[in-house]
Order: C-alpha cells, then structure tokens, then sequence
C-alpha cells in the first residue's frame, strides 16, 4: 500500500480558501463581463486561447516537470489530438447522419467533440507510447532532439498528406456547425445600455467554459498523480535513474506513463483546438510552437502547477494582448495613440517579448513561482532559506555549487 | 503554503480585478463621432507582419495604406465626412494568432471591414469569426478554392483560385511556349500546392507528359539535390507552385546547376524581387502567370506605380500590393455606399455592417489590377490571366 | 549505367557542400555543450547575424562611392579577391564572435548555476529578440548577395560538375575545422577548454579561469557559425531574417547525430546529415528528405545513445 507523503501544505488556510473563491469567481464571471463590452470581447479568445496552452503546458508538466525527460517535440500529440479529431469526428459525423430520428442525430452531430475526447486522447496516448518505446535509453539532450524530430516528422507527415487522411497543406475543416447547447446559451441577451454592456454567450465563452472544465479536471488528475507511487517514482527516476532503479523503480514502465499521460493532455488541447478553430493545417503545429510550450513550462517553474498556469498565460497571452491593447480604440483615444504608431508598438511585441524571456531567467532562474517540492528535493541544506522565501532565490542558489545538471 | 505569499496571491489577484474594471469600465460606442458630422471609421489589415511571409505582409499594409489615403482624399469620404484609418492586426500567418487577430478586429465597434489575410490557413478559420460579426473581409492573396466555398456571405477575394490560374497556365504553357515535358514542384503550402495540382492535371489531359513531381518547402534555400534530380529527367519545363522568396532560390540554383528549361510558375513569381533575388542572368527566360492585365498597361496601374514610388522610395510593390490596394479600396468605396443609405454615424452597426456586404457583393468598377466585381460566392469575375516572362531582368508580358 | 553514377557523384558533391556548413554551424553547438552542457538555441541566430554582417562588409568594400579605388583593387585580380574576402570573413568573424560574447555575458552568466532548462529558455529569448532586432531594423526582405566570387563549373564525372565555390567552401571549412582541432589538443587554451568541458570545478580549482575560458568558447562558437552564414549567403544567393532557423535545427541535429560535446563527431554529424538529406531527396522525395533525416538520427541513437563519436555513458555509477 501507499504511504501517503503529503508535500507542502496540508490544510487550507483561511487566506487560501478567500482566495479560490475570488479566484473561481474571476475564472467564471471575468470573461463574462469581457464579453459583454463588445470593445474589450476579443479578450474571451485569447482567454480561450491561453487555456488551450495551460492545457498544453500541464501536460509537457508531467514530461519535462515531473519526470524530466525533455521533450521538444511535444506539439506532435497536439497535432495528433486536433487531426483525429477532425479525422475521427468527421467520421462520426457522417455516420450518424444516417440516423432518422431528427432529435437524436442533432444531438449526437452536435456533441462529436465531446465523443472525440476519448478517442483522440487514447490515440495521442499510443503516439506517445509508440514514441517513448524506441527511445527509452536515451537521456538528456539526445532524447530532447528525438523528440524535436518526432514533432517534426507528425507535421512533415501532415503536410505530406500521411495516407491521405489530412488533406495536406490545404487544411481541414471540421464539419461541426454548431457544438452542443449553443444555440440555446445564445438565445438570453443581457443589455445594460447606461454603460454600454450587451451581453450574449458566444462561441469563444463557449470554447473558454470547455477549456476551463478540462484544466479543472487535468489539475485534479495531476496532483492526485504527483502524490501517488508513480509520482514519486518519477521523481526519483529525474534525480538519479540508476539510484531509482536500484531501490525497485521500474524505470521503464515509469517513462512510458510519463509519456503516455503527456502525450494524453496534449491530444485533448488539440481536441478542443481543432473543434474551437474549425479548420486545421499542419501551419499551426511548427517546432517554434514546441518551444513556446517547454518557455511555458520552464519559465513559469518546472513541476509547479500555478507557475506553469502563469508561464502559459505569459507566453500564449501577452503579445496577444499587448497587440489588442496597444490597438484599442479606447486606449488609443486616452492616451492619444495614433494607428500607425500604435501598429509599430504591436510589432515591436516579440522584441520585448524575447528580452522579457531572458530578464524574467536571470530575475528567478528557477521559474516564476517554483515547485517548492522541487525545490526541497535538490537543495535539502538550505530548505529553511526556501521556506522564508524568495526574492533572494537567485542569490541563495547562486552561493551554492553543485546544483547544476538536474535534468 | 505559508501566509505571505498567500497575501501577495491576494493582491495579485485584487490588482487584476481593478484593472479589468478599469478597462472594461470605459467601454466604447460606435463609431466616433467628432463634432460636425466627422466620422472616424476603422479598417482592418490583417497580414504577417513579424513572422512568416512578412515582406509579402508588408506589401499588403503598403497597399492598404495608399488605397487609404486615396479614399481619404476623395470627393465622397469628404462630402460624407467619413475618414478611414487602417489598424494592422499581425497574423504571423499562424492560424491561432490569426484569430486573435480575427477577434479583435470583431471587437472594434468602429471598423467597417477586413483587407486580409494572406495566408488561407489564417482566412479560412478567421472569416467564421467575421461571418458572426457581419464584418467583410475581402482577402488579397488566399487562394485556396474552400474559403469561398464555406457558405459565408462576407467573404470574397480579388485574387483568381489556383483552379483558374493552373489550368490557364497549363494551357499557355503548352499552346503558346510549346512545352511537352515538366517536371513540378510546389513549396508545401496551400497556395503553392493548390497551382501546382491543377496546373499538373490540366498539362496531363492536354497531353503532356509530367516527369516527376516534389515538395520543397517555403523555408527552404537547397535545392541542389533536387536540381541534380531534375536534370536527369531533362524536361523542357520546370513548374513551381510557390512564392518567389523560394522561387528565386530555385531559379538561380536551377540555371547554376545546368538545367537549361526555364522556370514557370503563379502570380506569387510574378515580383520584381524574384528577379533581384535569383540574379537577371538566371532568371530571364523564366515565366509567371497573373491575373488581370500589366499594372503598366492600365491607366489606374500606372497612377498607382506612381503614387507607391512617392510614398514608398526605397520599395518596390510585392505580389500582393496592387490586390491590397483593391481589395482596401472595394471595402472603403462599399462603406461609403451603405454610409449614403444608412448614415455616416450608423455605418459600423449591424445594419450598417450588412449594407456594407451587400456592396461589396454588387461592387463594379475598375481597379487597378483590372475589372473588379464579385460572382454568388465571392470570387472575383476577373478571371484575365497575363502571360510573363523575363527579359533583360524585367517581368514583361509575353507577347 | 554511367548518367546513373554521375548523378550519384553529383548528390555526393551537393551534400558534402551543404554538410560542409552544417559542421561549421555544428561545432558551434557542441563548443558550447561540451562547456556549459546548455544548447545554445541562440546560435542559429549567430548564423544569420553573420551573414548580415558579411553582407554589408562585402556591399561597403566594393562600392566605389565608399572606398574609392579600393573597390576596384578588390574585384580586379585575384590577389584583391583572397584580400576582399579575407577582411569579410574577419569582419564577420569578430563582430559575431563579440556578439556571442555579449549574449553570454548578460544572457547566460547569470544562470550559470541554474537549472539546466533556464539557460535555455534565456537562449530562446535571445533568438526571438535577434530574429525581431533584424526584422525591424535591418530589412523584412531578402537580400540578395552579389556574387562576387568567380563561379566556374568544373566537370569531374560524366555530367557530375563541381563548382569553384563548392570546392573554396569545402577547402575552407576543411582548414578551419583542422585549425580548431589543432588549436584545442595543443594549445594552453586548447588544454584549458578541454578541462573545464571535463568537470567545470575541478578545473577552476586547478587555477584555470573559467570566465575565461567560457568567454573565448562564446567567441569562437558564434565566428565559425558566422563563417558558415557568409557561405550560406554566398552559396545560395540570399540573406533573410529568418535563415538561422532551419540550418540551426539541422545542425544541432548534427551534433548530437555525431555524439554532442564531441569537436570530430560535429564534423562527422554534419557531413553525415548534409549527404544524407541530398541523397534522400534525390532518390526518394524532396518532401520525405527530413523524414529520412530523423529517421537516420533515431536509429544511430537507438544502436549508440551517445552518438557515432560520443561516449555512450548510458549508465553512470
């Protein structure tokens, strides 16, 4: 049996509990309030948008984060999630169109992407053991640019029209009009026209509510890991994979789960990516969209779960809103901004964007906001520096040696 | 997790909700109306400014830009009051970031409609966010046959489909230049691959013989491998479904490695650069098809050159900078229609939005790559392709 | 039977060539693991930024209007060509070797004792803010590079031809990968490197300065990477901000096919990928030409998990 090793905190302090619920009823009624002022709705995607790469991000979490195995390839599942779907769905689509009952065939059309969860899941699952079989020997850097290369054959493949099945470069659609309940959120129209507020639910609300489910969902699935046997093996296969395997880690079986689960989270986000854009091309699963997800991951704190959601929303949501903001025509209008040179701000997002990249490492080296488990494991001398945090963390592990290559 | 940082979580989060109230708190209007009946209205220009095809991207806000001013300087704009001002929106040519973009421009109360996007990849996913919105959008350059086949009633484009443009090239090639044997490549992308399948099934029923067939990509610089495959097969012309960034390459690395057949290839060829790129000496002899008539051969084309070469000194017009124009144009001259029928102050509403459309949809007038009108699904009824070819390191139409 | 072999002959000379600058660009990556085991994502940007620099020194020593007479000293005989092209490789050189300093100084130094990945992210970061730096400053368009070098085919097999820039390529990158071998087995530097690449502390305990060391490791890098820009530049007729991206996968591909941190296996990686590609592509598919690649890489890490040349420490105790 488990022993149960609670890392971290325990119990919820009062401080905790005020701030989930502030935080959950941010997550629920922000993008409402977004949405309502038509000026500032384009936020609800990029909201959307940034939760499609949180999903992205927890699962590489597991690869790179918990099991330190770097994989730079990691859209490749994505691709796999967003093409079986498309592929699969379709199917599906056109099955069930030959069902008389009219109910139930709108019905069942209308939620092909809620059956695709499962399948396109299970299938990125198998990429990825197929993926990690061949490779299990590998360590370090060599695994890293297997998996560069695995990325890039799934999208050379797709581009290539693998058997047919993707269309190639031309892109497919997915033939879902309308997902399911849509139609019937969109009937209630809120105005409030004292300040300018018209409320209607949209595809994007729709899309985020989704999104917001799953992560839900894939936190509850990834803590419950991170404490179960697994877990723990994978920790200490990233440490030390010989000292692991000598003390009964089955290091085989442990990266394959690694893997698998991965590759698992990567082929839902796709799932939703390909139903939410309603038309894929092979374009959206580049190697530079690898790299952004291991930034994500890396810069917002390796193994931690709010700073991986922090680094998502960094890296998927900043330019974006950077470009939205520097363009809005009410800010514009305040701080009396015009076209042209609004544009060139928005074009001079990625030069900032990259020497943010650099400062935000040298500023905390160990992410955003660390895994303190993490933290703990490499350094148990100075745990107690650690716990009384944190400014000065650059500067602690900067005074101490030997806490180099821990991946 | 201890209290301090649970504290600083709080105020983290408090920070977050003021300034979202702060921002959605000023929530804006309509369009702007500035004291005598002065309308300022947006229009979107939605291309790949900072990656991907940017230097095609950036001919289509150059573009845009002068069709702009024009429309700004016009009799009409000033009689209505209406002044147009043109909001870059940078797709990166990515599909997700395109519709970022996409929404963003929904979310302009003041914009009247979209000159975008390049890529068809971006256009395809980014017109259902405007067909939601009743926004127009009016591509340049993407030519993937779907995008106006989606049932959307605000999309058209000024650019032929690869279905008009291969089969009329495979036809030139064959009739006009006497060529039996090609050997065809595309760049990976949907434009490219698109020309290079029709122009292949056209060439074969009309009896030609297609020596091989390859997929390079749109990034690549080598071609030497592929070169020394081509010349073994020894064909008397060599087809490129592609732009002319790659293009040039291939020309250049073609000629550099013997093979004597010249390149042929789409409206994406056809660029001033293609032929800076590859060098005069490979590139002459070389051929692209376009639509529409010579730039220099109409009266709109030559004022337009004219009017790009002041704005724009160090520039030459890429690809797509004449379609942006037109396509900047069309949308612009439409909202002046519907401003006639529905006001100048109403003209980005709902209702203003779908005059906008159905002005588009009836729009006639001459433009400067040629006649522009729109059939039922939006496609543009200029279906005039021009022959050209290089001599003496100019782009010239065949005679 | 024979045009059969000629082409063959021919896609051997395409791959060596282009082989040729993936090792150039190869070492670059595998100098900077062997000291830092961090990969340098920056140093495709190196690449480009090379090229660039070549570029305009090429453009400024051959226009007339800036240097007078010289101009055509420089293009009239070959003695001003070896001149030309021995100041736009210099040039290139050090303006690039000093940037790839500059990026360790204040990108890289900082992180030293960080976790492996940081360096890494801080590398990314680099490359997007040299790519933009380029695309905002320099030009959006592709350049076109003057072809200033005299181009002649030379038959050697059936239709196989080999041109004088593939063979100046060739010979070049031959002399400067013999030049860095010998100076890293032989030199106090050389030995310095070596040691520091061996276990970093130890050799700092030694006496050895590793600020030193690193910087140099940063200077020489980037310059090699610079040299392989310039040829790019030259052989393919373009500069473009862009690229660095395609030969820097590729390359570090290479280096870790060769067995990463290893100077010979970089060399070996990247000929190795450069002849691969040009034979896959040429027999089989253009399209399917990294397909093969990969799929190379894979199976030689599968049967050696540190590469051809690198030690395969598979289970360390």
């Amino acid at each position: 049996m488990d022993i149960q090793t609670k890392v971290g905190d325990g119990g919820w302090s009062k401080g905790k509990i005020a701030l989930a619920v502030v935080g959950a009823i941010l997550l629920v009624f922000l993008p409402v309030v977004l949405q309502g002022f038509v000026a500032m709705s384009f936020l609800v995607r990029i909201l959307a948008v940034v939760g499609i790469y949180v999903m992205l991000a927890l699962g590489l979490n597991i690869v790179v984060g918990y099991a330190g195995l770097l994989d730079l390839g990691y859209i490749a599942f994505y691709a796999m999630g967003a093409y079986s779907a498309a592929v699969v769905g379709n199917l599906f689509v056109k099955a069930v169109s030959h069902i008389g009952a009219v109910g139930l065939r709108e019905f069942l059309t209308s939620s092909t992407f809620i059956f695709m969860l499962p399948v396109a899941a299970l299938i990125a699952a198998l990429t990825g053991i197929s993926l990690g079989t061949p490779v299990l020997r590998l360590r370090g850097d060599y695994l890293a640019i297997v998996t560069l290369g695995f990325g890039e054959l799934i999208r050379i493949l797709a581009t290539n029209n693998f058997l047919g099945l993707t269309n190639g470069a031309m892109g497919m659609s997915i033939n879902v009009p309308n997902p399911v309940g849509l139609v019937a959120m969109q009937k209630p129209v809120i105005n409030i026209p004292a300040v300018g507020f018209s409320f209607q639910f949209s595809v994007n609300l729709y899309w985020y509510y989704v999104v917001v489910l799953l992560i839900c969902f894939t936190i509850f699935i990834v803590r419950r890991l991170d404490n179960s046997r697994l877990g723990r093996s994978w920790v200490a296969m990233r440490e030390d994979e010989v000292a692991a395997a000598s003390v009964g880690v089955n290091i085989r079986t442990a990266k394959l789960w690694a893997f698998a689960l991965g590759a698992l989270w990567g082929g839902l986000a796709g799932v939703v990516f390909a139903n939410f854009q309603g038309f894929i091309t092979p374009d959206s699963f580049s190697f530079l969209e690898s790299v952004f997800v291991v930034s994500m991951v890396v810069l917002g704190g390796m193994g931690s779960i709010p700073g991986v959601i922090i680094g998502a929303a960094l890296i998927g949501g900043l330019p974006a809103i950077i470009q939205g903001v520097a363009q809005s025509p009410m800010l514009a209008s305040v701080f009396h901004i015009d076209a042209p040179t609004a544009s060139a701000i928005a074009n001079y997002r990625y030069l900032l964007f990259g020497l943010l990249m650099v400062v935000m490492m040298a500023w905390r080296p160990q992410g955003i906001l660390p895994s303190k488990r993490r933290a703990r494991e490499l350094h148990p001398e100075d745990e107690k520096t650690l716990e009384e945090e944190d400014q000065s963390l650059w500067a602690v592990e900067h005074g101490i040696d030997g806490s180099g290559h821990d991946l | 997790m201890s209290m301090g940082k649970a504290k600083r979580y709080v105020a983290l989060v408090a920070v977050l909700a003021v300034v979202a109230l702060v921002v959605t708190g000023c929530g804006g209007s309509g369009a702007s109306t500035a004291g005598s009946g002065k309308v300022t209205v947006d229009i979107g220009i939605g291309a790949p400014l900072t990656q991907g095809a940017t230097a095609l991207g950036q001919g289509m806000v150059r573009g845009a830009t002068l069709a702009i001013d024009d429309v700004n300087a016009s009799a009409d704009a000033k009689k209505l009051g209406i002044t147009f001002v043109g909001i870059q929106g940078d797709d990166q040519g990515d599909p997700t970031k395109g519709v970022n973009v996409a929404n963003q421009f929904a979310s302009d109360p003041k914009l009247v409609g979209v000159m975008g996007h390049l890529n068809s990849g971006v256009s395809i996913p980014a017109s259902a966010v405007y067909q939601r919105a009743n926004i127009v959008m009016i591509s340049p350059a993407s030519t993937n046959p779907q995008l106006t086949q989606l049932g959307r009633k605000n999309v058209f484009r000024v650019c032929t489909t690869d279905a008009v443009q291969g089969p009329v090239a495979a036809d030139d090639a064959i009739t006009k230049l006497g060529k039996k044997a090609v050997y065809v490549v595309d760049d990976s992308t949907p434009y490219g691959v698109g020309l290079a399948d029709n122009f292949q099934a056209e060439f074969k029923t009309k009896g030609g013989t297609i020596l091989g067939r390859d997929k390079t990509s749109d990034k690549d610089t080598d071609f030497k491998a592929l070169v020394t495959k081509i010349k073994a097969t020894k064909p008397d012309l060599v087809y490129y479904g592609g732009i002319y960034n790659a293009g040039a390459l291939l020309a250049k690395q073609l000629k550099d490695g013997g093979v004597t057949a010249p390149l042929m290839g789409g409206d994406g060829l056809y660029d001033p650069q293609f032929v800076v790129l590859a060098g005069a000496a490979n590139a002459n002899g070389d051929y692209a098809t376009s639509v529409g008539l010579p730039l220099e051969q109409l009266p709109q084309g030559q004022s337009f050159l004219k009017e790009f070469s002041a704005k724009y000194p160090n520039d030459k017009p890429a690809a797509y900078d004449a379609y942006s124009y037109d396509a900047a144009k069309v949308i612009m001259e439409s909202a002046l229609v519907a401003a006639k029928s529905v006001g100048a102050s109403s003209v980005t509403g709902t209702s203003g939005r779908q005059a906008i459309i159905a002005a588009v949809a009836a729009f006639h007038g001459a433009g400067i790559t040629g006649d522009i009108a729109f059939d039922k699904n939006g496609d543009t009824t200029n279906k005039a392709i021009t022959l050209y070819t290089v001599t003496n390191g100019v782009w010239g139409p065949v005679k | 039977m024979q045009a059969q072999l000629a082409t063959i002959v021919q896609q051997l000379i395409n791959g060596i060539t282009l082989g040729s600058m993936y090792a150039l660009v190869a070492l670059g990556y595998t100098l900077v693991y062997g000291i830092l085991l961090m990969i340098n994502f920056a140093h495709s940007e190196m690449f480009m930024v090379g090229a660039y620099v070549g570029l305009f020194t090429l453009t400024g020593l051959t226009n007339p209007h800036l240097v007078g007479g010289l101009a055509a000293f420089f293009k009239g005989s070959g003695f001003g060509l070896v001149i030309l092209f021995a100041l736009v490789f210099v040039v290139a050189m050090i303006a690039v070797g000093c940037l790839g300093m500059l990026v360790e100084r204040f990108a890289y130094r900082p992180l030293r004792n960080a976790p492996r990945l940081a360096p890494l992210i801080s590398a990314i970061g680099v490359s997007i803010f040299l790519q933009n730096a380029v695309l905002l400053w320099v030009n959006t368009m592709a350049l076109p590079f003057p072809q200033v070098f005299p181009v002649k085919e030379i038959t050697i097999y059936g239709s196989a031809q080999v041109s004088t820039l593939q063979i100046f390529i060739l010979v070049t990158v031959i002399i400067l990968l013999t030049a860095l071998d010998t100076f890293v087995a032989r030199t106090r530097m050389g030995k310095a490197m070596r040691a520091t690449s061996q276990d970093r502390e130890a050799a700092g305990l030694m006496g050895i300065d590793i600020n030193r060391v690193i910087t140099f490791t940063f200077f020489i890098g980037p310059a090699l990477g610079a040299v392989a820009g310039i040829f790019n530049g030259m052989y393919y007729g373009v500069v473009l901000w862009n690229m660095g991206f395609i030969p820097g996968i590729k390359s570090f591909t290479a280096a870790v096919l060769g067995g990463i941190g290893n100077l010979r296996g970089a060399i070996l990686g990247g000929f190795l990928l450069g002849i691969v590609e040009s034979l896959a592509s040429g027999f089989l598919s253009t399209g399917y030409k990294d397909v093969v690649a990969f799929i190379v890489l894979i199976l030689v890490l599968i049967f050696r998990p540190g590469g051809l040349l690198g030690e395969s420490v598979v289970e360390k105790v």
